[in-house]
């Protein structure tokens, strides 16, 4: 009977199940789905993180090779995001270039990055001028059921915190750069941005780490980045229905709670891979 | 929303023009001091097999930079003018056709995002395309000391510590869009919204002073 | 709510405007109250109890109740019953498909000709032009169009074409020149004689005793969006005389 009523009108189904304050999985409207974090899945990247957002599951690899800087900051190193969504992950997207989700979700990282300074970019210059250090760090999407943002920005912390750098100099003798595979150091990540993302159902109901399927019915979306402190780092809303003061608030509210549980499963992985 | 201590918001000069182009369905060129976009739309018109929405129109917005090809970053700001415009449209209304709306950067300096939703929504109305409300958009900037420049040029924009971006809507002046860069605090969005808010009210008045010039000619 | 729409006509409004349907704030107790009841015409909507504006442009009224926004679109959305100039793009089977202008083909068949039979099939070659009516348009099925009236007449309707010049002008335009006393249609009456055929989609057909002059009011009339009524006589006037009189003649 539900499964029939579901398919002839998902949207009322859905409505139904919001009007008690809950979802069709067993969440309350501001309950995230169950987080898991492993971190260093890939043993010859320089850093890596697996995340799973109950279904939704991103792999992150940080590739770290040798460049010279950039003109107009030669004292700084960058870094590359890049999310792929496969047509493994999901039958809505088609092999080929990336299509706009996401390049728009790569264009989110970027911002992010550069927003809330996670890393220095400094840190990643080896010699002024000369040589530095690029981060090419892809997102590779695996299964794809809602809530993309979130998951990636959890993955590349985990990742970023993950990496190894080998040791590079520029030899005094040859003038060519010499890297030292076995002495390796941490990167420092200086701030830990969580994403939170939400979606809006008929104008009014608030609903925290959306599926595909509500993703899909909700009028608007919107995440929000928090860190520590209480600082946002980003505030994105693509469009959809427009969003009292009130609601970005409540959103808000709960993106501060979320920061403190991520930080916290991030800094309990990372302690137990150093551990073992 | 009220917030006290809002004296006046500044903007830059704007102007605009409806129906400069002749073979768009609606054209409108919007500039915001030196920044300066010209839209044009087409629609409703024959969709794509594959692109096809049995219940709505299918909306495309394109992007042109002013050199060069369209990159990920104009793909991300495609995606924000689409979904807002998608919202204020009835697309509804004209199911299984299709809109598309281009907008071309004449120039650059500084709030471009919201200079593209200005130029969008006055060439869909240019269009008469069915819309439930009108938005505008309005760029904030944080200065480093904290003070919150509206409407900031190109070399504001640069040494600010945080810009953010908000498409408010006509109806109740909330928020349809938000894009931002750089961190702030909670306190700060809120002011920024709600002096954007503010700022809102004035391109109204002008989007309807545009229309009543627009339409002078047939009262 | 019918004194508060009233208050607005010939002004401009914009989409989300609102007019409340709501019962009047006072309300006579002894008089007898009617229930008002509004006509809404292109670009108003009515959502729950308001009244929407969707469409920019002049609020236009027509009595008793009936009220529609005056915008100047130029792509032309099909409604039933418009009379529209159509070019036949293809022939499949029973069927022609006509461009009309909108975002989907029309169909036009074959047996809605006046006197056509299934032994008799009217002659309609791909490119040939048809003034036709809708009688299927809404937005969720093809749109058809016939070129009979209900009792089987073509009453103007069916192929024509024939040395004249079509062309495209705004759809506030076409309705200017079809309302009844057209400011536009009697100063080109009194300028020179021509045959004028006007389809609501925004297509015009003219013809005139020489390409000339088919082609100067061609120009004026796509002109007269942005002229005032004294710029387009004058206009025009000057630029027939500036036409070679001998050559009207040949």
């Amino acid at each position: 009977m539900a499964a029939g009523f579901k398919t002839a009108d998902l949207l009322e189904y859905y409505r139904r199940f919001l009007k008690e304050n809950c979802r069709p999985d067993g969440r309350v409207l501001l309950e995230f789905r169950p987080t898991t974090l492993n971190i260093g899945s890939i043993s010859t990247a320089d850093g890596s993180a697996l995340v799973k957002v109950g279904n939704t599951t991103i792999i992150c690899g940080i590739k770290a090779e040798l460049a010279t800087p950039t003109v107009e900051a030669p004292g700084k190193g960058y870094i590359v995001p890049n999310v792929d969504l496969p047509p493994l992950c999901s039958s809505r997207f088609r092999p080929g270039p990336p299509g706009e989700p996401a390049q728009a979700c790569s264009q989110f990282i970027a911002d992010l990055i550069e927003s809330s300074e996670i890393i220095q970019t400094d840190d990643l210059c080896v010699e002024r001028g000369k040589l530095c250090w690029v981060l090419y760090c892809d997102l590779m999407c695996l299964d794809y059921d809602g809530n993309l943002r979130d998951a990636c920005v959890i993955a590349l912390l985990a990742a970023l915190k993950n990496t190894q750098l080998p040791e590079a100099v520029i030899s005094t003798e040859t003038h060519l750069p010499v890297v030292d595979l076995e002495k390796r150091h941490g990167l420092k990540v200086c701030k830990h941005p969580v994403a939170s993302s939400f979606c809006i159902f008929d104008e009014s109901t608030l609903i925290v780490d959306p599926t595909d399927e509500e993703e899909n019915l909700s009028t608007a979306r919107i995440t929000v980045v928090t860190e520590e402190g209480d600082r946002l780092c980003a505030v994105h809303k693509p469009g959809g229905m427009s969003l009292s003061g009130q609601k970005l608030q409540e959103c808000i509210n709960r993106a501060t709670v979320r920061q403190k549980e991520i930080q916290k499963l991030t800094d309990k992985v990372l302690s137990s891979v150093k551990t073992s | 929303m009220e917030v006290c201590g809002i004296s006046n918001v500044t903007l830059r000069d704007f102007s605009c023009e409806q129906s400069l182009l002749s073979r768009p369905d609606g054209s409108s060129s919007f500039m915001q001091g030196d920044t300066s976009v010209l839209a044009g739309v087409y629609g409703p018109a024959e969709v794509k097999v594959s692109k096809e929405i049995y219940d709505r129109a299918t909306l495309e917005v394109l992007i042109q930079p002013k050199v060069g090809l369209p990159s990920v970053k104009e793909r991300s700001q495609e995606q924000n003018v689409r979904e807002t415009c998608e919202a204020s449209l009835l697309l509804s209304l004209h199911p299984r056709s299709s809109l598309t709306l281009v907008l071309q950067v004449l120039h650059d300096d500084g709030s471009l995002l919201s200079c593209f939703l200005n130029a969008a929504c006055m060439a869909l109305m240019d269009a008469g395309l069915p819309m439930s409300c009108l938005f505008c958009g309005v760029t904030c900037a944080i200065a480093v000391d904290g003070e919150i420049i509206t409407d900031p040029t190109a070399a504001q924009e640069k040494e600010c510590r945080a810009l953010l971006t908000f498409a408010i809507d006509s109806k109740k002046c909330r928020v349809m869009m938000s894009s931002t860069k750089g961190s702030f605090s909670v306190q700060e969005l809120q002011q920024c919204i709600a002096i954007s808010q503010k700022a809102s009210e004035k391109i109204f008045q002008f989007y309807r002073d545009s229309v009543q010039r627009r339409y002078s000619k047939n009262l | 709510m019918i004194s508060a729409l009233k208050d607005k006509v010939g002004q401009i409004l914009v989409p989300g405007d609102e007019f409340c349907c709501g019962a009047e704030d006072t309300i006579s107790l002894t008089a007898h109250v009617q229930p008002e009841k509004v006509v809404c015409g292109p670009g108003l909507m009515r959502s729950a109890d308001r009244l929407q504006v969707c469409k920019s442009g002049v609020l236009r009224h027509k009595e008793p109740n009936m009220f529609w926004m005056d915008s100047q679109q130029k792509r032309y959305v099909p409604t039933k019953g418009d009379a529209v100039i159509g070019i036949v793009t293809s022939k499949s089977g029973d069927i022609f498909k006509v461009d009309v202008g909108g975002s989907e083909q029309a169909s036009l068949s074959y047996l809605a000709f006046e006197g056509a039979t299934k032994r008799n099939r009217p002659n309609v070659q791909v490119g040939d032009l048809v003034f036709a009516h809708f009688i299927v348009a809404n937005k969720d099925m093809e749109p058809e169009l016939a070129c009979i009236d209900g009792s089987g007449r073509a009453n103007g309707m069916g192929i024509f074409g024939e040395g004249g010049l079509l062309f495209t002008v705004s759809l506030g335009l076409v309705r200017r020149l079809l309302a009844p006393h057209s400011e536009i249609r009697s100063d080109l009456q009194q300028l020179v004689p021509c045959e004028l055929l006007v389809g609501i989609n925004g297509r015009v057909w003219l013809k005139s005793s020489s390409t000339q002059r088919t082609l100067i009011i061609a120009n004026l009339l796509q002109c007269c969006d942005t002229m005032t009524a004294p710029q387009r006589r004058t206009g025009g006037r000057s630029a027939l005389i500036d036409c070679p009189s001998q050559r009207w003649r040949m």
